[in-house]
């Protein structure tokens, strides 16, 4: 939904692309059988009379005296002094009279937002769209994980190396790149939950897929599909137990608001480039293999992978594009420290990207659709971008 | 995780059984707390739990973010597997000690105040406006559905559950009370959140009147107790996409809603009268129920935000 045509026909690609370079995945042309063999999802409407939509992980709420007061309580945007102090950061080319823009950046700012997520199709109603951010804004929190400790016998480069598999696969199935966030959040949860030795690693990553979908998909893949893309190593019975258990550890909480997400909304606000945007997604995408992200914000992500895609590509800047850069950003997402930290992981990753096992994402972003994102010179050096600041 | 979940969660006593399963009063061995498990079964082929039960239930977590204070907690969900062709997905709710039914037949004798009705109707419309905005409807409101803690808040339970029931599983030959349907279901059209509102209409006139309002023993039956009432809709509004027709009832007149509730003020007859609307789109909404005249003087002592 929020991917245009271009993106599709990238997957297809770059998904060809993978196939010619590596020999990742047991039995990866198996796998791509033909779409009829597919379950189909009668997604019957839950209300008759109402107007659905496919469900999202939002759903709307509405401001009145009965909903609790919880998701107002925090403004989504920073005070005056605030955004001062973050414009020496984030506006590194300056912004005469800011001050005057102050009085205007609240009404001005929801409603872009509300255009923003009318453009991206992300609401269905447009008289909920503030509340739907603002919700977004709230329920964001319940997503991160209080620390990146996973469980003694799992390390990081573990994890790195199933995160890569599930996205190749996830690619393979032309699933939404929601379904791919959602899952990899799954994931990071039922690590630390679900006990799972070594060996059922790879079992437990495609049940988050597979759940992931169920939650998001149209079209799902057959559990005997699944098996197969791992060489039969595990039995149906297994996977439906492991689905079992994922779903009761988590308590079937399978709402998340993908950073990609706000990555979009933040970009369409701001009026990034597509070059712009393919970068941050990049970027995004690869914090997805760093354990350490998973304490951040959504938002957080987001927004800091925006900032070193605008960092890196270097365009030359417009005094509208600067305007609309500084009140997408006055949407306060968190403290300088923490957006410059995840930059930093973000470019260090980027950096090495090519040169690792784990690089099906790097691979992805550097097809012809996408930009040639991955490939860009400048992120060799990303990090040393950064130290200009520090 | 099927051993997991009953340790985890001790029964204490059956409360009693629905159309859809048996709920249970269990002590959760790890709070201390007393919950209530419903179980339901759902049919799963070789592609595991169907996407419409993940989906539902994942809804329904998605609503205990909020915390509504009239909206019963979901603390727990389990799947387990019966069989190949089963799998049972529990959910653990916090337990409340009364349903409706029970304290409505337990206040003394001239019956609650009408003080304590405005309250409760006024919270149980808040609960409803929530679950409505967010897209999920109840479908079968009636006072067993509606739970009141000892300090009267009400909770609304087994909300969102109807979808998960009807779409897999097999249903237990139990009669379902007709009593709080909406013309619109029992005429078999279709319908949405303004289902609720006709039962919450129904139970509003039970709180004066403590008895049900129409007890029909059969859809037609039912049907026509309504039109009793209400009077028999005109012919615009009598739905297209259903068998049963107008014809098979008496053209009756609608009668005074205080002739059946005798007991309501002017303001509350007003709103009744509007709950217990024929035609679904001309229904009042739960949000605007709530900012109904009724609902405006002062006298009321509200619980909606406990
Ligand atoms: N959370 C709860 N705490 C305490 N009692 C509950 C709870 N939820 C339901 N009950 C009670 O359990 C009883 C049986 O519930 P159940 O839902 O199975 O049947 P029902 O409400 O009569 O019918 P239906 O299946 O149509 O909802 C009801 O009297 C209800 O009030
Ligand atoms: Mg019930």
């Amino acid at each position: 939904s929020v991917q245009d045509g271009s993106s599709n026909n990238a997957k297809t690609l770059s998904s060809l692309q993978v196939d010619e370079r590596r020999a990742p995945l047991k039995s990866w042309a198996n796998a791509c059988g033909p779409k009829e063999c597919w379950q189909s999802v009668v997604d019957e409407s839950r209300m008759a009379l109402i107007k659905m939509e496919p469900e999202r992980r939002w759903v709307c709420i509405w401001s009145s005296a009965c909903v609790s007061p919880l998701m107002l309580s925090s403004p989504p945007f920073c005070g005056a002094d605030g955004c001062m102090e973050e414009s020496v950061f984030l506006y590194p080319h300056g912004l005469q009279g800011l001050h005057s823009l102050q009085a205007l950046v609240p009404s001005l700012l929801r409603r872009e937002v509300e255009m923003a997520l009318e453009k991206l199709d992300l609401i269905f109603d447009h008289t909920y769209a503030w509340e739907l951010f603002l919700d977004m804004m709230e329920s964001q929190k319940h997503h991160t994980l209080s620390n990146a400790d996973l469980p003694q016998h799992f390390t990081d480069a573990t994890r790195a190396i199933l995160v890569d598999w599930l996205i190749q696969v996830h690619e393979m199935m032309h699933f939404q790149d929601e379904t791919l966030y959602l899952a990899i959040h799954l994931l990071n949860r039922s690590l630390r939950q679900v006990k799972v030795t070594t060996a059922n690693l790879q079992l437990l990553g495609i049940v988050c897929l597979f759940i992931a979908a169920k939650k998001e998909e149209c079209l799902l893949p057959e559990v005997s599909e699944l098996c197969s893309l791992m060489d039969h190593t595990y039995t149906k019975h297994q996977l439906l137990r492991m689905e079992r258990k994922v779903l009761s550890v988590l308590k079937f909480d399978l709402s998340y608001c993908p950073p990609l997400h706000f990555l979009l909304l933040f970009a369409s606000i701001a009026r990034c480039s597509d070059k712009v945007v393919w970068m941050g997604r990049y970027l995004l995408e690869l914090s997805l293999f760093e354990g350490q992200c998973v304490v951040f914000l959504p938002s957080q992500l987001a927004g800091a992978a925006l900032c070193l895609a605008r960092q890196v590509l270097q365009e030359p800047p417009t005094p509208e594009g600067e305007a609309a850069w500084c009140l997408a950003f006055s949407i306060h997402i968190g403290s300088e420290m923490v957006l410059l930290s995840i930059m930093r992981i973000l470019a260090s990753a980027a950096a090495k990207a090519q040169t690792q096992d784990t690089c099906a994402t790097f691979i992805k972003f550097s097809s012809p659709e996408t930009m040639h994102v991955s490939r860009h010179p400048a992120l060799n050096i990303a990090t040393g971008v950064l130290d200009v600041w520090s | 995780m099927a051993h997991a979940t009953s340790i985890q969660y001790e029964p204490v006593a059956e409360i009693g059984g629905g159309a859809y399963g048996t709920v249970y009063k269990a002590r959760d061995t790890e709070s201390g707390q007393f919950v209530a498990l419903k179980s339901v079964r759902v049919q799963t082929d070789q592609n595991g739990l169907p996407v419409s039960t993940v989906r539902e239930v994942a809804l329904l977590r998605r609503l205990e973010q909020f915390d509504h204070p009239n909206v019963v907690r979901l603390m727990d969900v389990c799947a387990t597997k019966r069989s190949d062709q089963e799998t049972k997905v529990t959910l653990v709710f916090e337990h409340v000690d009364q349903d409706l039914k029970t304290y409505l037949e337990r206040a003394p004798a001239p019956g609650l105040s009408p003080e304590r009705i405005k309250d409760l109707m006024k919270q149980l419309l808040c609960g409803l406006a929530f679950l409505h905005t967010n897209r999920v409807m109840h479908r079968d409101l009636k006072p067993e559905n509606i739970l009141v803690t000892s300090q009267g808040q009400v909770k609304l339970a087994d909300f969102g559950l109807a979808r998960i029931y009807s779409c897999h599983m097999a249903l237990t030959p139990v009669v379902v009370t007709l009593w709080y349907r909406p013309p619109e279901v029992l005429l078999q059209s279709s319908y949405a959140t303004p289902v609720d509102i006709w039962s919450t209409g129904c139970i509003f006139a039970e709180m004066f009147r403590r008895k049900p309002l129409f007890c029909g023993d059969s859809e037609v039956d039912q049907l026509g107790k309504i039109f009793d009432v209400v009077g028999l809709p005109p012919e615009e509004e009598w739905p297209t996409d259903v068998t049963l027709s107008r014809k098979n009832f008496p053209p009756l007149l609608p009668r005074p809603i205080t002739d059946v509730v005798p007991e309501i003020n002017g303001q509350g007859a007003q709103l009744l009268q509007k709950m217990l609307t024929f035609d679904p789109l001309k229904r009042i909404s739960a949000l605007n129920a709530l900012e109904h005249p009724y609902f405006q003087d002062e006298e009321t002592l509200t619980q909606t935000k406990s």
